[in-house]
Parts: structure tokens; C-alpha cells; sequence
């Protein structure tokens, strides 16, 4: 076999949804026996482009040739019968069924009378498991009781059961989860000529996995090049269109130690929440440093009172309140800008405008009958807070780009004239040019009075944009970093707990690179 | 009810609950009833039982899936005036109309399969839809409750055989084992799959449209077979549908530990959902309570089931926590 | 996602796609009766559009509950039931004179309300889905009202009902003025409230909406509450129309309710659907079962025809916003947003 022709060639992918163009005449080639990294900021098509090779969506046209054939998968069977097989950053396991079950989807084996026997099932599972080195995990165990970082390795060694030529993998390693078992893997599979494409926004992994590097950006390539010569900045700026040393508005410390905190945490526990205490200062933006599933989603949810709490209660500047319902957390002045905007933010059939007004309403009516100039002056209010243009206002939400509908969600919260912000990862699935916006309006907020909880997993916000961080881990907080000590190697050696040899290699990754991201 | 948990100690399934529940019932209407223990009166309380069984077990399939299903009474109805009608018209009545009646409910339920997963209808409506067309149907072919039951249908299939097991019993039986074979299939772990997560199903290469639409086609021939037996119990067609019928079916299911937003549940629950209302009904009526109370009771114990299905669905997933080992911060997903 | 683009394309500026749907509806309906008109030169008298519109006070009235309901996410399978409650409870409380009718009246309103009311406390506290909350309860109150009348109907009504049904305003007949302002008022009240507005978000977004803070349960309990009230004034007045009342006569307009809501072009799932479309699909199932009525065709036609529009309907509302885009882009004076939602906001 000729090694110097490509395994799969794509020429001119092209995808529209409406007016947003995801693929714009895509081209790239992959090599037999190379990892090629895919780089881009979300919203840049990458998740498309996986879709589109995986069979899941049908490009509008454009073409692939796989393993010298045409290649046009109508979905998953199709692209694993021509020997492309993906690892879903969506994990695309069955929490109800067990893991042998789920590592045989679709068509586990049956017998002669078209029956699946669980117990071989099983038997081949615990091979397969020790095969790739998943120890700890019984076949018979039911994915969902499982941690997120087992789920994650099953889902990758799924994809590799079938000995693919290609295999996809998008965005393998979860939040800052151990990566060398993975890495482990990548090695092998390309020493017996499988070629990887390795979606993933993290340049350290770039470097160490591939020699080659793709990167999208607004649904066109931007980049194909070799890793060795890139620097951070070049990749950033091309990312971005913008260097990264200016991304972040410059911090000036405006807390105020004379006023009480703004928000006092005593002894709370709820839901995978252990006795947890700080408070936020007046004119602070206190960050919420974590690894995936450490309790940080739980506690936010616990202090606007989506969920009760056991024990412990909270003090908002200086007097007791019992919140019981995001509404009672309104009016004691929290309000949170939750985790998942498509689910939990946005009204998607509702006007932007509309969704800006929707908690504060009734300001802008007179006997229950909305007065539409108000709602509009309040409306155009909110939307200068966070710096999104009046055209935007009128048309349903959902045909805005994330960014923009996470504004709105921003703008919404600001006009409730909370006392303290909770965001959850509010930067997520958002472009460059919006997440300044929104650092801007967290800094303008807590500068003119009021007081942040912000949650990220990128670690350079939390640098940047914090004046403290508590680090969660197991539902507590196990430390705090002050400003004089934040860095990102600290940041995630503190957040793993204790070190273990997988942060250590991670660790001085990082420091190679002198920024994680 | 989970998939095998070889190895670990396995949680009380919620169809336990049903089941225990079934044995307090039985009980107090032992009292009242003494003859219920015989042949004949357990051959009896199968009979009653059976339709209402047949029915809810198609239902589970669909609610399994994560859809819903108001068409069984529908179906029932037509089916059941055709075996009024056509049974004694045509030699080997009995045979040729059980075929008929589960060709036509299959039928039936491949069009709400279609509907819902391939052009994309929501459920509720659309088989709502399907439910006033079909008792258009059934009121065409039959005006008013009459017609007869071949006499073959009526006796044999209430009766016992072996001398020993009720037709009703064999059947349950027979429908039991079925379930029990069909949950290793290939399609019953799909269905399960697309219950719980379709778009994960979807990633892993399950056919998400297929599946739906292959359970609601097995529910619409459950729902055919319920109204043949409802032939062989009451010996006439009734075009009219019964809303507290209804009820029951969903009733049943819920009892049963199958909760309405699919992925979990089995059909073993809800047979026994049928047999706890059942019983629950001949009950009140040996108590000597007035008939039209009945439909105040219908409504009441349809609320009361939902809430015991959600009782007895929480209770077996703390069961779950209290026994799993590995526990990570993060939220269950379920 | 196609249809969500073009959704944005024609929901600003122009007419929002739902008023195109409710005025297809009413054309629908239109030419449904010139159709008849041609097969049966007989029909389309003026009484006969007259009795049309007259006839469909009951659904307009109806329906704007179930509206409510299902723009929460939700369904009220009980309409039926509390329009026959009422329409009993008003005739054995007034039997045939006009003197208990100031309190009959009020005590019909307000005992028709709660069951509404107990139908939304099942739903919002108890986490009841609400079809069966509804069928459940409906027909746990029908087996009291038959416990409570024995079973026995046809009782007389309150003439001053009986004259409201009959009466005329300027040779219009009462009926057809008092559906004219029923569309003004439930269009203002459900479209331009604040009330309206939160149901109209807990119908987008469930959990959004909890994460705003919105009163879902308030909400909630309220608009069913609605919806029995809506049914036992549809029942009053069907009562007033009939001269009587028996316990099944509101049977027969429970799907259509259902059926104007979805032919007017409400999504079942909630959160999108004016009142005008609503009130559109009143009229036109009005007219269609005048003409059902006048080809004799039996009930069995009736119930396939019933369901068959039901199914027809939804499937048109999946094509809706496709369909609706494409007649929006002839209208003159459309602002195109193409090109106006960059993925960046740099600006």
C-alpha cells in the first residue's frame, strides 16, 4: 500500500443551516498512520465537521474518498462498515444498560434464536477491558453508576473495537482528566497504520499527539501545517483573529472590605455538597476551580435553591435568608446564569427581546398589560449592559449565534439588579470576540458594586479575569488561592486533589507551554 | 428493570413492588370472596383480567420508547366488532379472525409508528388522532353494540385446558416468556436504548426511527389480540370506547413500575399492574359498592397509581444508590 | 435546524407566521363551504353562515381554555365533562325561571373553576402528566354528577339563557357579537399580559423557566383553572342554546378542542400558537360539521373524518414555518436577515 497517499481525502465540504454557514468548502487529506490534531474555538465547525464524517449529518455537497472509495455514510453502521469509527464528545453510551451491552451496540451477537447471551457478552467485555487496560469497571456495572472519566474510556475503546482505518476522536479528555492512558493508545493504534484525527482545543495535547495540525475557523479552514514550528500566539491569533495577550480586560481590584460580604456561605451540604463555606466580597469576582463532577454544578444549583439544602444557610449582605426556589433567590438578590444555555437559559421560541424582559416583566406593565414602548426601553436597556446590538432584539432567540443568545441570558440576569452573579461556565460555546464582551461586563458589574461566582474549566479565565479561587474537590472546598498564587499549574494541581503521576506529566506539559488551555 | 447486574447484588426491580402490592390485594379480596381460590375463580379473575393485561403489555413497549399510545382503546374497539361480526361468518371463524385482528392492529400501529418517528409527530396527538379514527371505523362496520361472538372463542378461550390451567393463565403465560425472550432481542435492547437517551442511541448506530416505529406496530397487534379476548369474554362487538378503559391501561403500566418517560419498566410490571386493578375492581363490587361510584373510583385510582409508580420508581433508585460503589460528584444521569 | 433559521427570517417585522396560519384556516374554511355550495346549491344561505358562526360560540369559548393548557405543555381532557356539569348544574339551580340565576350563575362559575383549579393542583404539585390529571378527574366528577342527578337529564333552563342564544343586535345575532369580543379580549388577555407572556416561556422552556424564577405552579393551576371556567361558560351557553341540558352533552366537544387548538396552528409541545388561530379552527370545524350534518354522513364518518384532521393537521404544522417562509419572502417591505448574524459580535 502506497503510504504516501491519504487514507481519507474531503474536498470541499460544504453545510448550511439557514443562514449560518457550519461548512465552508472544507478541504483536508489524512495520512495512514498519523494523528492530525483539529483545532478551533467553538461555533468554528468542528462538531460539525465530525458529524458530517462520521454519517450523522449529510453535507450539502462536497466529497470524501475513504480508503481510495467514495465515501457517503446515511449514518453510524455505514461509517464503521467503511472503517471510520468515532468517539463522541457527547458520550453516546446508554447509562441504563451495562457496559458490555453498550461496548456491542448496535448489533451486539446473538445465537440461533436471535438472542443475546449476556453472560458471553460479558465474558468477551472483561477481555476487551483488560485487553485496552480499563481496570476497575465489571462488564455487568450499569453506565450510568459509573465516573465520568471511566464513561469517557469506554466510549473511546468502543470506538477502536472494530480496528478502524480512520478513527475520530472528539474531544477525548475531559476537562482536565488524565490523559496518558490515552495517549498510551494513540501510540499504539498508529504503529499499526490507523489514522486519528484528534479534535481538541488543548495545544499541549496537540503537540505531544500530532505532527500535523487542521484548524476552522467560521466554517472554513484556516490552517494545515506541521506542529512543529507553531507558537501559542500564531495559533491564537489565528484562532481569534486576535493576539492572545490582549484577550482579557485589565484587572483592577475593586473590592470593598468595608461593606459585608455580599454573599456568606456557612456550612451549606446538599446533593454532593459537603459542608461548604466562603462568601464573595463586594466588588469581587471569587473563582470556582473544579474537575468535572466534583460537586461545582451541584452547589451552584443549591444557592439559587434548585436544590434543597440539608444544612448550613446563607447570609446575603449581612442578613440570614432562606431560598427555597431560584425566585426566592431573585429577590434575595442571587441569580444564576446556568450551565446549559440551550436547556436552561434560553426561551427558544421566544423573541430575544422577550427573553430579556421575561423576570422583570411586570416593570414594564401596567395592570398585568404589558406597555410595549417600556418593554423596549427596559429591553434596550439590558441589551447596551452587555453590548448587543438592537437588531438582534426582535428576532426569535434561537437565531442568534451562541454567543449572542448568552448575552441576552447576561442581560436578563443584570436587569433583575442582582447583588451577586452566579455563572456557570458562561463562556462555553461562545466565540473570542463575545467571551471579552463578557468578561468586560463581569468586570464593569463587580467594579460599580456588585459581587461574581464564576465557574470555568479554562483556566486562563480563572487567572485572568478572578481576584480569588476556591478549589473544589469531592464537594468541598479544599483550598483557596489568592490572587498573588494563581496560575494554572496550580490551579490544577490543587483541583486533582493530591498529585498523582497523571497531573505531574500534565503539569510539566503545561509549564512547557507556559499557558493550558 | 435493569439489565442483569451479574456480580452485584441487583435492586429490587419497581415491578417487585407491584407484585407485593398484587399479593395484599389478593388477600383482602380472599376475604370477601372466599371462592377466588378455586379453579373457577381464579379461572374468573384471569378472565377479567386478561384484556387489560394484553393492553397495557402493548403499551409498555410504546411508553418504553418514550412515546405515548391513546389508540389501544381505538384498536380494541375495532377489532372487537370484527370478531363480532366476522367470527361466526366464516369457517374456521376463530382462527381466521385472530390473524385478522392482529394483521389489522399491527397495521394500526405501524401508521402511529409512521407518524410519530418518521414524520416527526408528537405522540399524544397524533395517536389521539388515530383513537377517534379508528372508533369512526368501528362504528361503521358494527352501529351499536350487538353482533356475536363465534362460540368457539367464547367458551374454549374461558375456559381451562389440561384440566388444570385457565386459557387466560396460559396465555399470560405464554405472553410472560415472550416478554422475557424478547427483552435479549436485539430490538428489545434498542427499544430500551432509545427510551433512555435517543440521541446517545443514535451516535452508537441504533436505528432511533425504526425502533419506534417497530413498537408502536408490536403494541397495535397486542392491542388487536386485547380486543379479540374482549370478544371472547363478552360475547358481543362494542363499537363505543371507554374512556375509564383508558385509564386503566395507563394505570396498569404505571402501577406496574414502568414510569412515562421511558428507558425503564417491563412488561412483567404492568401484567401485574392489570391484575392488581383487577381485583381492586371485583373487590369493590363484592364490598357491595354502589356501580356508579365506579367511575369516581376510575378517576381516583388512576391518580393513585401514577403517584405509587413514581413511589415505588423512587424507592428502587435510592435502593440503587444506596448500594452503588463508585460515586463521583456528579449527577446521575437517568 | 433549517426551520429555526427561516423561523427568525419571518418572525420579525412582518405578520408572525401565526396569524398567516389562522387567516389560511379561516380561507380554508371558506372555501370548504363554496365547495358545498357547488354540490349542494341549497347551502350557504345566510341563516346558515349565521347558525355556522352561532354554533361555534361553544368551541370558540371551549377552546380558548384548552389553548391556555397546551401552550403551558399541557392538556385538558376534562372539557367535555365540566361543560355538561355546568350545563346540568345551571338548569337543575334555575329550573326553568330567571329568579335563581344571580346565584345560580356565580355557584356554576365557580364549581366548574375548581374542578379546572383541582386539575392544575394534580399537575403542578403532584407531578400528575397532565392527560391523565385531566381524564382522571373528569371522570371522577362525572360519576359524581351522575351519583348526584341519578342519571336523570333533560332539565329546563333559565329563559334569560334561552334568549341570549336567540337574541339579535342590530339583525346580528348575540352570539356572533360576543365571539367577536371573545377574540379581542382572549387574544389581549393570553398575547399582551404579563400572565400570558410567563405561560407562553413555561411552555418554551420548563426548566428555564424554574431557573428565572417564574411562577410555574401559580401559572400552571391558573391556567387550567381557566380552562374550566371557559368550558362551564361554553356549557352555560349551550345549555341557553339547547332549551335543556343532559350529562353527555358536552362529549362531543372535547376533540374538537383539541382539534382548533392544533388546526390553528398551536404546537402541541407549548409555547407557540396565537388565540386568533385558535379561533380560526372554531370556525372552521363549525362549518365542517354543519356540512357533515347536511350530507348526513354518520357518526362513524364523523369520528374518521374528526381524527383524520387532527393527524392532517400536524402534519401541515410540521411543514408550517417551510411553507410559511416561502409566502413571507413575496411580501413586500420583509427586512431579510441574512447577513445581519455574524458569528462574531465584534463590532
Amino acid at each position: 500500500m502506497d503510504s504516501s497517499a491519504p487514507i481519507l481525502q474531503a474536498t470541499n465540504l460544504h453545510k448550511r443551516y439557514g443562514a449560518t454557514t457550519a461548512l465552508d468548502e472544507v478541504s483536508f487529506s489524512l495520512y495512514p498512520g498519523e494523528v492530525c490534531g483539529l483545532l478551533g474555538e467553538n461555533g468554528a465547525g468542528k462538531s460539525t465537521l465530525v458529524k458530517v464524517l462520521s454519517g450523522i449529518v449529510i453535507p450539502d455537497a462536497g466529497e470524501i474518498i475513504l480508503d481510495r472509495l467514495p465515501y457517503h455514510p446515511r449514518n453510524i453502521l455505514d461509517a464503521k462498515a467503511a472503517g471510520l469509527s468515532t468517539a463522541f464528545q457527547e458520550l453516546s453510551l446508554i447509562p441504563t444498560l451495562s457496559v458490555a451491552v453498550n461496548l456491542f451496540l448496535p448489533k451486539p451477537k446473538v445465537n440461533a434464536l436471535r438472542l443475546v447471551s449476556m453472560r458471553s457478552l460479558e465474558e468477551e467485555a472483561s477481555a476487551i477491558l483488560n485487553q485496552y487496560g480499563i481496570t476497575g469497571v465489571s462488564p455487568s456495572a450499569l453506565i450510568g453508576d459509573l465516573p465520568l472519566a471511566a464513561r469517557q474510556r469506554i466510549e473511546i475503546v468502543r470506538a477502536m473495537l472494530q480496528n478502524p482505518r480512520v478513527l475520530l476522536l472528539d474531544e477525548p479528555t475531559a476537562a482536565l482528566s488524565e490523559r496518558e492512558w490515552l495517549f498510551g493508545l494513540v501510540d499504539g493504534l498508529i504503529a499499526r497504520g490507523t489514522s486519528i484525527l484528534y479534535v481538541t482545543h488543548r495545544l499541549d495535547e496537540v503537540r505531544r499527539l500530532c505532527k500535523r495540525c487542521i484548524m476552522l475557523r467560521n466554517g472554513k479552514k484556516v490552517l494545515e501545517a506541521s506542529t512543529a514550528g507553531m507558537t501559542d500566539d500564531d495559533v491564537f491569533s489565528k484562532m481569534a483573529g486576535r493576539s492572545v495577550v490582549e484577550s482579557y480586560p485589565v484587572r483592577e481590584s475593586s473590592i470593598n472590605d468595608s461593606a459585608p460580604p455580599v454573599l456568606e456561605v456557612r456550612h451549606i451540604s446538599a446533593a454532593r455538597v459537603n459542608e461548604i463555606s466562603f462568601a464573595v466580597r463586594r466588588g469581587e469576582v471569587l473563582g470556582v476551580v473544579a474537575l468535572e463532577g466534583q460537586g461545582q454544578s451541584a452547589l451552584f444549583k443549591a444557592l439559587v435553591g434548585l436544590t434543597p439544602l440539608k444544612q448550613g444557610h446563607l447570609v446575603v449582605d449581612g442578613k440570614r435568608v432562606v431560598i427555597r426556589s431560584p425566585r426566592a433567590a431573585r429577590v434575595a438578590g442571587l441569580v444564576l446564569v446556568p450551565e446549559e444555555r440551550k436547556s436552561e437559559g434560553i426561551f427558544n421560541d421566544l423573541s430575544t427581546a422577550a427573553n430579556i424582559s421575561i423576570p422583570i416583566i411586570n416593570q414594564a406593565a401596567s395592570f398585568d398589560f404589558i406597555r410595549g414602548k417600556r418593554e423596549r426601553r427596559l429591553v434596550e436597556r439590558g441589551a447596551a449592559l452587555v453590548d448587543l446590538h438592537s437588531r438582534y432584539l426582535p428576532p426569535n432567540i434561537d437565531a442568534l449565534s451562541g454567543g449572542n443568545q448568552q448575552k441576552a441570558i447576561l442581560a436578563r440576569s443584570l436587569l433583575t439588579e442582582p447583588k451577586c452573579l452566579l455563572l456557570f461556565d458562561p463562556t462555553r460555546g461562545v466565540d473570542v470576540g463575545t467571551k471579552y464582551n463578557i468578561y468586560r461586563v463581569i468586570r464593569t458589574f463587580v467594579r460599580e458594586g456588585g459581587a461574581a461566582l464564576f465557574y470555568s474549566t479554562e483556566l486562563d479565565e480563572l487567572v485572568h479575569l478572578c481576584d480569588r479561587c476556591i478549589v473544589i474537590y469531592r464537594g468541598t472546598v479544599v483550598a483557596e488561592v489568592s490572587e498573588k498564587e494563581l496560575s494554572p499549574h496550580v490551579l490544577l494541581s490543587l483541583a486533582a486533589g493530591h498529585a498523582s503521576e497523571a497531573t505531574q506529566s500534565m503539569i510539566t506539559a503545561n509549564s512547557r507551554n507556559g499557558t493550558s488551555r | 428493570m435493569s439489565q442483569s447486574t451479574r456480580g452485584q447484588r441487583r435492586p429490587i426491580p419497581s415491578s417487585a413492588f407491584a407484585a407485593l402490592l398484587y399479593g395484599i390485594m389478593f388477600a383482602i379480596y380472599l376475604l370477601y370472596s372466599p371462592s377466588a381460590i378455586t379453579l373457577a375463580g381464579i379461572t374468573d379473575l384471569l378472565n377479567n383480567t386478561i384484556v387489560l393485561a394484553i393492553a397495557a403489555a402493548g403499551l409498555t413497549l410504546v411508553i418504553l420508547t418514550a412515546e405515548l399510545d391513546l389508540s389501544s382503546v381505538g384498536v380494541i374497539a375495532v377489532t372487537n366488532v370484527i370478531v363480532a361480526t366476522v367470527s361466526t361468518k366464516v369457517p374456521g371463524g376463530a382462527f381466521i379472525t385472530l390473524i385478522l385482528v392482529c394483521l389489522i392492529g399491527l397495521l394500526v400501529g405501524l401508521i402511529n409508528g409512521w407518524l410519530v418517528a418518521f414524520l416527526g409527530l408528537q405522540s399524544l396527538a397524533a395517536t389521539l388522532g388515530t383513537m377517534i379514527a379508528c372508533q369512526g371505523v368501528a362504528l361503521l362496520i358494527l352501529e351499536a353494540p350487538g353482533g356475536e361472538v363465534a362460540a368457539f372463542i367464547m367458551n374454549r378461550l374461558t375456559d381451562t385446558v389440561f384440566g388444570f390451567m385457565p386459557v387466560a393463565g396460559l396465555i399470560l403465560l405464554l405472553a410472560v416468556a415472550g416478554w422475557l425472550l424478547f427483552r435479549r432481542t436485539r430490538l428489545g435492547i434498542a427499544i430500551y436504548a432509545v427510551g433512555t437517551d435517543a440521541l446517545a442511541a443514535r451516535l452508537s448506530g441504533l436505528n432511533v426511527k425504526a425502533t419506534k416505529w417497530l413498537a408502536f406496530g408490536l403494541a397495535g397487534m397486542a392491542y388487536g389480540l386485547a380486543g379479540y379476548m374482549l370478544g371472547a369474554q363478552t360475547g358481543t362487538g362494542d363499537p363505543r370506547i371507554s374512556n375509564s378503559f383508558l385509564l386503566y391501561v395507563f394505570a396498569a403500566v404505571a402501577i406496574g413500575g414502568t414510569p412515562l418517560g421511558g428507558g425503564r419498566g417491563g412488561v412483567i410490571g404492568s401484567v401485574v399492574g392489570a391484575g392488581i386493578l383487577t381485583v381492586m375492581q371485583k373487590l369493590l363490587f363484592a364490598v357491595g359498592v354502589a356501580e356508579f361510584y365506579t367511575n369516581i373510583f376510575n378517576g381516583v385510582i388512576m391518580i393513585v397509581a401514577i403517584l405509587f409508580g413514581n413511589l415505588s420508581a423512587i424507592l428502587s433508585l435510592r435502593q440503587k444508590a444506596i448500594m452503588s460503589q463508585h460515586r463521583d460528584g456528579q449527577l446521575v444521569p437517568n | 435546524m433549517n426551520d429555526i433559521l427561516t423561523r427568525s427570517l419571518v418572525s420579525s417585522r412582518t405578520f408572525k407566521p401565526e396569524t398567516l396560519t389562522a387567516l389560511l384556516v379561516l380561507l380554508g374554511a371558506v372555501l370548504m363551504m363554496l365547495a358545498m355550495k357547488v354540490l349542494n346549491p341549497g347551502f350557504g344561505s345566510v341563516q346558515q353562515i349565521a347558525a355556522i358562526l352561532t354554533t361555534s360560540i361553544f368551541l370558540v369559548v371551549a377552546a380558548y381554555g384548552q389553548g391556555l393548557v397546551i401552550l403551558l405543555g399541557g392538556i385538558d381532557l376534562s372539557i367535555g365533562v365540566v361543560m355538561s356539569i355546568a350545563g346540568m348544574m345551571i338548569a337543575g339551580l334555575t329550573n326553568g325561571s330567571n329568579e335563581a340565576l344571580t346565584w345560580a350563575l356565580p355557584v356554576t362559575l365557580i364549581s366548574c373553576t375548581a374542578i379546572g383549579l383541582l386539575n392544575g393542583l394534580g399537575v403542578a404539585f403532584l407531578k400528575i402528566p397532565p392527560f391523565i390529571m385531566t381524564l382522571a378527574n373528569g371522570t371522577a366528577f362525572f360519576g359524581v354528577a351522575l351519583g348526584i342527578t341519578a342519571g336523570s337529564s333533560q332539565r329546563t333552563v333559565a329563559p334569560a339563557l334561552q334568549v341570549l342564544m336567540s337574541a339579535q343586535i342590530g339583525g346580528i345575532p348575540v352570539p356572533i357579537v360576543l365571539i367577536g369580543w371573545f377574540l379581542v379580549a382572549g387574544s389581549v388577555l393570553q398575547s399582551r399580559t404579563t400572565e400570558g407572556r410567563k405561560i407562553y416561556a413555561i411552555g418554551s422552556s420548563l426548566a428555564a423557566a424554574r431557573v428565572a424564577g417564574l411562577p410555574i405552579e401559580a401559572l400552571t393551576i391558573a391556567a387550567y383553572g381557566v380552562s374550566g371556567l371557559c368550558a362551564a361558560i361554553a356549557g352555560l351557553l349551550l345549555a341557553g342554546y339547547s332549551s335543556s341540558a343532559t350529562l353527555d352533552m358536552g362529549d362531543p366537544f372535547l376533540m374538537p378542542t383539541i382539534a382548533a387548538v392544533v388546526i390553528g396552528g398551536a404546537c402541541v409541545t407549548g409555547g407557540r400558537g396565537l388565540y386568533f388561530g385558535t379561533f380560526a379552527g372554531a370556525i372552521f370545524l363549525s362549518a365542517l360539521s354543519t356540512i357533515i350534518t347536511v350530507l348526513s354522513l354518520s357518526q362513524g364518518w364523523r369520528n374518521i373524518i374528526q381524527g383524520g384532521i387532527i393527524i392532517i393537521a400536524l402534519i401541515l404544522q410540521t411543514k408550517q414555518w417551510y411553507l410559511l417562509s416561502i409566502v413571507n419572502r413575496q411580501l413586500p417591505g420583509k427586512q431579510s436577515l441574512d447577513g445581519v448574524l455574524p458569528q462574531n459580535s465584534e463590532v
